[in-house]
């Protein structure tokens, strides 16, 4: 992976914060990221993310996961093997029930977990870079990555940490 | 606008609502079997669902209270006027409570001493199944509610009175009497349905089934909620709710739809695997007469709700929120269509006409046949097509509309008697800006 040169400010508080990235928004400054401990009230709207589809993988996931346990415990029941319990027929589905409600839970679950995984590029085994190891503590942090930028953009950039009220400005290659 | 006023178009409208209530009821009264079946099942099954809705009000709201809760104070005076309408419950339950002693009516299989006196089962339920034990709970556990449902009412007007921050009234008052409440509105209001619902099946009983019937109470109070809300915003008031909060109601009608299917299921499931005549013959009957409602009521209760609300967007539209708790409103009405209407039915063709069938039981085999010979007719009756018990008819829907006109008067009125936004609630705040996307 290519080197990412980063220029960031950390802020104390998130309010500053919020009308930060509300400033850099009128300035034109195209922000790389925003990193906080917490989730910060009003923030994705502000930086325009869209809503995350997660949950539509999710409801996907939990449509696998029933029509699995249905068909499974279906082909078991009437072809594989099929046995007689407590003198019910071979296909009675109010048992499955509960099963295909567990399968469905499980399948969206675990799906969604690592579909969260893959998409953000965690996991176990890999390390991700870290700007500043107080972002996970109390510190709110604007980053831009100024990669081949031209001085007049950078010190742009600069000037606004500045303005803004980050309480320390730094540059790190990540 | 702070102060809701019933315009007087409105109160025409629900007058006549009433009217053609009174009159379908009228109709039913006079046009039914020779024990008025048709009108006393209605008249229960309505009076149990509205009074139902005002009883969940008011546990949601003590629920509410002690959990901290601020997102629904903004609208809690509609809760707050449901509750009033126990009042009405308590005089409509005293008029089933009459028709009980005078057998004016024969809702209950337990209240026929003819039945008793050849019914083992019955002897042995009669210690709680019997009018006594059914008038005291009735008028106690309803008055108890009522008193509750008068002293919230109370402490929330007093604390318009008081300082913006000032949480006296709050925590020394509202949330002792809900902690109070909690307990005792979820312990009574089990027993009252045994009474009220269950007994309707005298030889039937299941664990399960005063929580199924109170949450089936609450998804229809939160629906009522949701159209009440719609409605007032959309003659201007209430602007101060937003479509978050609907959010918040629609995750609640979403989740306890679910929670309703779980119980619905656990208990038909248990039942089911047990397979206990005794058990199975509360399924049995809804299985082979009621296959519509039967099967209706888990689609309109399950997943329609469950497919609509489960998207982020829906619960914040007006349009499909409307739609929605409107159907599933009328769903949670056929369930308890679905648990009053085929119990009184059988009832009455036992005291019409099946009395020896149903002793014989327990006089061998000789008497069965001569009893069966008897009772033919009764049990061909019983598995016709029936309107008004197999599906609701007509009447059933201008009787419940009736009711309907009867609650929204009741709640629109005691809304007009206070300003609709608690302003000195101390989560008024949190509530105003309430936020959840």
């Amino acid at each position: 992976m290519k080197n990412k040169e980063v220029l960031f400010g950390l802020y104390d508080d998130e309010e500053v914060l919020l009308s930060a990235v509300k400033e850099a928004k009128s300035r034109h400054l195209d922000i790389m990221d925003v990193y906080s401990p917490f989730p910060v009230h009003g923030l994705d709207p502000l930086l325009g993310l869209s809503e995350s589809r997660l949950h539509q993988a999710g409801f996907i996931y939990g449509a696998i996961g029933t029509l699995t346990a249905f068909l499974f415990m279906t082909w078991v029941f009437t072809r594989d093997w099929p046995l007689i319990f407590g003198g019910k027929p071979y296909w009675s589905v109010p048992a499955f029930i509960p099963i295909i409600f567990e399968l469905t839970v499980l399948f969206a679950s675990i799906g969604m977990v690592v579909t969260y995984y893959a998409i953000n590029g965690q996991g176990p085994g890999v390390t991700n870079p870290v700007l500043d190891d107080r972002i996970t503590d109390d510190k709110f942090c604007i980053a831009f990555e100024v990669n081949g930028a031209n001085e007049s953009t950078v010190s742009s950039f600069r000037n606004f940490l500045k303005d803004s009220g980050a309480s320390e400005i730094r540059t790190k290659t990540i | 606008m702070n102060q809701f006023t019933l315009a007087g178009r409105e109160r025409t409208l629900l007058m006549s609502f009433m009217i053609v209530g009174l009159l379908c009821m009228g109709i039913t009264y006079f046009t039914d079997d020779a024990l008025h079946t048709r009108f006393w099942s209605n008249f229960l099954h309505n009076t149990v669902f509205f009074i139902g809705i005002a009883f969940l009000a008011l546990l949601f709201l003590c629920a509410n209270l002690i959990a901290l809760s601020g997102w629904y104070v903004v609208f809690k005076r509609i809760w707050e006027a449901y509750t009033q309408f126990l009042l009405v419950g308590l005089v409509l339950m005293f008029v089933v409570i009459i028709g009980l002693w005078l057998n004016g009516h024969h809702l209950y299989h337990w209240a026929d001493k003819a039945s008793v006196m050849a019914d083992v089962i019955l002897q042995g339920k009669s210690s709680f199944l019997n009018p006594v034990i059914y008038t005291l709970f009735t008028v106690v556990i309803l008055g108890i509610w009522y008193f509750f449902a008068m002293k919230m009412r109370a402490f929330s007007l007093e604390e318009e009175s008081v300082a913006k921050w000032d949480f006296t009234v709050h925590k020394k008052k509202m949330r002792v009497w809900a902690s109070w409440f909690l307990p005792i509105g979820g312990f009574s209001s089990a027993a009252i349905i045994w009474l009220w619902v269950m007994s309707i099946d005298a030889h039937w009983y299941s664990t399960l089934f005063a929580w199924y019937c109170t949450i089936s109470w609450f998804v229809s109070m939160l629906c009522i909620t949701v159209l009440s809300l719609i409605y007032l915003k959309s003659k201007g008031y209430y602007a101060e709710v937003k479509a978050d909060h609907f959010h918040d109601l629609g995750k609640f009608i979403f989740g306890f739809s679910v929670f309703w299917t779980y119980l619905w299921f656990s208990q038909y499931m248990l039942i089911w695997y047990g397979n206990i005549g005794e058990e199975t013959v509360y399924f049995r009957e809804r299985f082979d007469n009621y296959p519509v409602l039967f099967y209706g009521n888990l689609f309109i209760n399950f997943v329609l709700p469950f497919l609509v609300l489960l998207r982020n967007d829906t619960k914040r539209k007006m349009g499909v929120m409307t739609v929605i708790c409107t159907i599933v409103l009328i769903g949670h009405w056929i369930d308890y269509f679905l648990m009053i209407k085929p119990g009184v039915l059988h009832t009455a063709h036992e005291l019409m006409g099946g009395h020896e069938a149903h002793g014989a039981v327990e006089h061998g085999g000789e008497a069965v046949a001569q009893a069966v010979a008897h009772g033919a007719e009764a049990v061909e009756h019983a598995s016709s097509f029936l309107i008004g018990f197999t599906i609701p008819g007509l009447l059933e829907i201008g009787t419940f509309l009736g009711f309907t006109a009867l609650f929204a008067f009741f709640f629109l009125t005691q809304l007009s008697k206070a300003p609709l936004v608690a302003k000195r609630d101390p989560y008024i705040d949190e509530s105003l800006h309430h936020h959840v996307v």
